[in-house]
């Protein structure tokens, strides 16, 4: 294993000048739980590892009526112990409770996930379905992004050198609204996502129809996807079963898997029209319950 | 009075520990860290070792450059082993993605890790064949050896007159041993040319010699140690060539060295269960018993054989007109050896899922039909069908599959999840095992004994505690237990669940030999019968009478003390062979997904004389959880096209987790028939079921055979696709 400095900066610009000045050597560290692993077998080789849980803001969480921030460096658990989160945000704390084991969800951070950009990560469609606006620093000061076009390939985003994220931000519920998120795995706990589906839907106040709708897929194609087909099978449309089977069957239309070990192309595909359905069913009884 | 002085057990009701629910003695070292394994022993100046394989299947290897190794600061030794010597003759073929190529002893496990990279190694790659499974192109390739046919009655002729006809397939694919402790040793040269081994091993008093042949050195030099082991599970007898390598760097560089391997090639090379595939036909009259079956199974135990041999098939039963032939694949692929109870859970696969597949045709219970053929369980002794028959009520009752059961694909649910009931039987022999002891009473009363086992995880300490303590009416505090050495008398190697046997058996035998003479001495000294005493509570009694105090009595010994040697084993009673066991699955089969979740499993058991009954009831909830691996996950995956073993990571190699196990019911058959019998071995044979009765429960299901285990949910969806008529 190669030798890294570490630094821990306390201010997002010190971090911003630690990054850039290693010239693309030095990288973020939040809940660490990918990088670490990833420094150890090789994968990665950096000069400086840039500790970012000791900046004030980027471990800060702050629910309001217009909406949701969580500091990327938020830890998982701290998510899904927050009543009001669970209640308005079910995808993101679906995510947030099984991205890993306990250990991991104390250290692992939403940030991370979606920065690591793995095609599998079980956060990010969560943040897609729900909205999710990405908050970047950088030598050239802040932006921000939509998370729908955050991630670029495996392992790959638009971050550009010296820019890390500071902040998720999610917008506020509409009433009437319920999401969730699940995956497909071979096991029942701690494993790799063999298809994951994030869906937000809004209903009617009679929750009959579907008002609004999001949907995302990941770890069907090379990064995670949003469904906007299958979305818009059921923006419109009354609640009922033919209704979600079309969704289903757009999302399934639009996965590109690959074949390993993990599945074949058309298992995965199948799993991807099944999971749909599910989840679309799950957000739609949680938009009824509200 | 010595026609009396038999070895044996005491009266069942007498009992104060033997049978009893007591917890490990080193329970508390293992828990809290205290224990050291192997891989913990890190003397002064110990040098890490690791390893540089060849990850090609089938390869030539041109050049082998180690001295860019060499030239890091902080690395002192670099072997090559014989896989990598391009001097010997013939060397230079690589055969399995795995092999041994060269090793790098360095200060820090980094520097050795730089080390390893730093080696240039070149190979032309080779043709190679890793699956395992497809028969046709093996043969094609040349690749497959007939390793037995026999035959007896009238096959042909009972098929043709058969009311029904079963025709199947099935399989099992080949999984690692994946011992959380890998293999490995630490080395150490002492003075006078002695070697001081710690190593992971099941067998302490056999790897002496297996060291000291390729060291050149007298076995009297090799000190062996293993106080603790982290699995073996069959996987760990020998020497292995990465331990002479540790060895050998050990002695060039005049310091200790440790090599454990590393995950990849603890899969890779340290050991695999290989598979099993089958093409079956099997006949029954209209009751169900089976009258005809004919069979031809292949698969792959690696490159130099080791496939499933011929006999075994068909598993427990044997059938008035059978007929059966084998097939080895000699494949790319890394080398087998004994995985628990070998190779039963393979042999139990191929043959119970086509019974109950013959019963799901029949449209019949498929407990009816082990039933009605039980009266054909083969080869075994006579108390098992009676015992089958028991074990197999009190299962159903547990499971309760009256209750519970429907024919195959008949789930009245109307959802997705389809529920199901599948069971099957196994059986094993676990006769003792060669163990000598001794067994040392001081002067001031204490108890210590000494033996060359070790205790592979299976309680083999406790074993001999509560056996010398119950024998001496002692507290089990009383009683210092030695293993783990081959300083100590001379025992086999743990391995065919051999050693609960072996260690009690020996034991009592000193601990008798011992009472007795403490008894003729009480009885001279008290003026009492020796033949009416016995040791309880810490004293001497005679009846109700209490005589003397055991420090008392163990004062009349002298000041050496007494020291007894015990062997085995011995045909006097006190063990004995051939246990069964009958195993059912309640699982629910998600048909959208392909998910099987275990809802609840039942595992039956006899073993005659239970030492501890908690610790036996240990090894079946491991066993079981290990059945359930690979049923349901567990498997080596090879990749065709590169002939890699692609899994070899503890990601992708899927052990279940917690969750997936789901509730498990142990029961042990203990009728005062089965403690007559003495005491044998448990630690295999419940993990012999679990393979098919979770198949046959899918079965029962879905109402579609998977054909493959482990059932993952390909497999399934795939079963599924092909019974409506699309693609497998």
């Amino acid at each position: 294993m190669r030798d890294f400095d570490y630094a821990a900066p306390t201010t997002v610009a010190e971090a911003v000048q630690l990054l850039q000045s290693h010239n693309g050597a030095a990288r973020p560290m939040a809940g660490g739980t990918d990088l670490i692993d990833q420094v150890r077998v090789g994968r990665l080789t950096p000069d400086l590892v840039v500790d970012i849980k000791k900046i004030p803001e980027l471990t800060a969480i702050d629910f309001s009526t217009t909406g949701l921030r969580i500091g990327a460096a938020v830890p998982c658990y701290r998510l899904y112990h927050d009543a009001q989160i669970t209640a308005a945000y079910s995808a993101l704390t679906d995510s947030a409770t099984i991205i890993g084991g306990i250990q991991i969800q104390s250290r692992a951070s939403v940030g991370g996930n979606l920065c690591n950009s793995g095609p599998a990560a079980d956060s990010t469609p969560s943040l897609i379905a729900l909205g999710a606006i990405v908050v970047i620093a950088g030598p050239k000061g802040t932006r921000e992004v939509s998370v729908d076009t955050f991630c670029t390939g495996p392992g790959k985003n638009i971050l550009e050198r010296g820019e890390f994220v500071v902040e998720i931000k999610l917008p506020a519920r509409a009433a009437h609204s319920g999401s969730a998120y699940q995956r497909f795995i071979p096991r029942n706990e701690m494993d790799i996502a063999v298809v994951g589906v994030g869906v937000s839907v809004t209903l009617d106040a009679a929750g009959q129809n579907f008002v609004a709708a999001k949907i995302a897929l990941g770890a069907v194609a090379a990064k995670p996807l949003v469904a906007d087909a299958a979305a818009k099978a059921l923006i419109g449309q009354a609640v009922s079963e033919a209704t979600i089977q079309k969704a289903a069957e757009a999302a399934r239309a639009i996965a590109t898997p690959i074949d390993d070990m993990r599945g074949t192309i058309e298992f995965r595909k199948h799993v991807t029209g099944v999971l749909t359905a599910r989840v679309i069913q799950q957000a739609v009884e949680r938009a009824r319950a509200t | 009075m010595a026609e009396e002085r038999k070895f044996g057990w005491g009266p069942r009701k007498d009992n104060v520990l033997i049978g009893k629910s007591i917890q490990r003695i080193d329970g508390f070292e293992k828990v809290s860290g205290k224990a050291q394994y192997t891989a913990d022993i890190n003397t002064p100046g110990t040098l890490y070792a690791k390893l540089l394989t060849c990850t090609h299947a089938h390869a030539k290897l041109k050049k082998l450059d180690v001295e860019p190794a060499k030239k890091i600061p902080g690395v002192r030794a670099v072997y090559i082993f014989p896989a990598g010597d391009l001097k010997a003759e013939g060397a230079g073929e690589i055969f399995w993605d795995g092999t041994l190529i060269a090793a790098v002893a360095a200060d820090r496990p980094e520097i050795a890790e730089d080390g390893v990279k730093a080696i240039i190694a070149e190979y032309e790659v080779l043709d190679h064949i890793v699956d395992e499974e497809d028969l046709k192109a093996a043969e094609a390739k040349g690749a497959t050896k007939a390793v037995g046919k026999n035959a007896k009655g009238k096959v042909e002729d009972a098929l043709k007159t058969a009311k029904h006809v079963h025709k199947g397939y099935y399989g099992v694919h080949t999984i690692s041993h994946m011992c959380l402790e890998p293999h490995g040793t630490h080395c150490e040269w002492k003075a006078d040319e002695v070697l001081d081994i710690h190593a992971s091993t099941q067998n302490v008093s056999g790897l002496a010699g297996q060291f000291a042949g390729p060291l050149g050195i007298d076995a009297a030099k090799v000190l062996v140690t293993a106080n603790f082991e982290g699995g073996g599970f069959g996987s760990k007898f020998a020497a292995d060539e990465w331990g002479i390598a540790a060895a050998k760097m050990a002695k060039e560089t005049g310091k200790p060295v440790k090599l454990m391997l590393d995950r990849a090639t603890e899969l890779k090379a340290a050991g695999t269960r290989p598979s099993g595939y089958i093409d079956v036909t099997l006949g029954a009259d209209e009751t169900g018993k089976i009258v005809a079956w004919d069979s031809h199974h292949w698969g792959s135990g690696g490159i130099s054989g080791g496939s499933i041999p011929v006999g075994g098939i068909p598993y427990v039963f044997d059938f008035e007109n059978r007929s059966r032939t084998a097939t080895q694949l000699n494949c790319n692929v890394g080398p087998t050896r004994a995985w628990r109870a070998p190779p039963h859970p393979q042999l139990c696969i191929l043959t119970h899922c086509a019974i109950d597949d013959l019963a799901m045709k029949m449209g019949k219970d498929s407990y009816d039909v082990f039933l009605t053929n039980l009266e054909q369980t083969a080869g075994t002794a006579a108390h098992l069908p009676e015992t089958y028959k028991a074990e197999m009520e009190i299962a159903a009752k547990l499971i309760g599959w009256k209750e519970k059961w429907h024919p195959h694909g008949k789930d009245a649910g109307k959802g997705a999840v389809k529920r199901g009931l599948g069971m099957a039987l196994h059986t094993w022999g676990g006769g003792a095992g060669g163990c000598a002891c001794n067994v040392k009473i001081h002067a001031d009363g204490s108890v210590e004994s000494f033996v060359g086992s070790q205790d592979i995880g299976t309680g083999t300490r406790t074993v001999i505690a509560i056996t010398l303590a119950e024998t001496f009416g002692l507290p089990l505090t009383a009683i210092k237990v030695n293993l783990g050495s081959n300083q100590y008398p001379a025992s086999a190697a743990s391995g065919g669940s051999i050693t609960v046997g072996g260690v009690s058996g020996a034991h009592r035998r000193a601990a008798q030999t011992a009472l007795w003479k403490i008894f003729d001495l009480v009885a001279a000294k008290y003026k009492v019968d020796a033949g009416t005493l016995a040791a309880k509570e810490g004293s001497i009694v005679s009846g109700d009478k209490k005589v003397c105090t055991w420090k008392q009595a163990s004062m009349l010994l002298g000041p050496m003390g007494l020291e007894t040697k015990g062997e085995g084993p011995a045909e006097d009673g006190l063990t004995s062979s051939r246990v069964g066991g009958v195993q059912m699955a309640d699982v629910s089969v998600d048909s959208e997904t392909g998910i099987v979740r275990i809802n609840k499993y039942v595992a039956v058991q006899d073993c005659g004389l239970i030492i501890d009954e908690l610790t036996a009831k240990s090894q079946i909830y491991g066993a079981v959880i290990m059945g359930i691996a690979y049923a349901l996950s567990e498997e080596r995956v090879m990749d065709k096209k590169t002939g890699r073993y692609i899994n070899a990571d503890l990601q992708n190699y899927k052990l279940p987790r917690i969750g997936d196990i789901g509730e498990i019911v142990v029961n042990i058959y203990q009728p005062d028939s089965e403690y007559s019998r003495g005491v044998i071995g448990l630690g295999e044979p419940p993990v012999i079921s679990p393979g098919a009765a979770i198949s046959n429960a899918v079965a029962n299901a879905l109402g579609v055979r998977v054909p493959v285990v482990p059932l993952t949910p390909q497999r399934v969806l795939a079963a599924l696709s092909k019974s409506k008529g699309g693609a497998a």
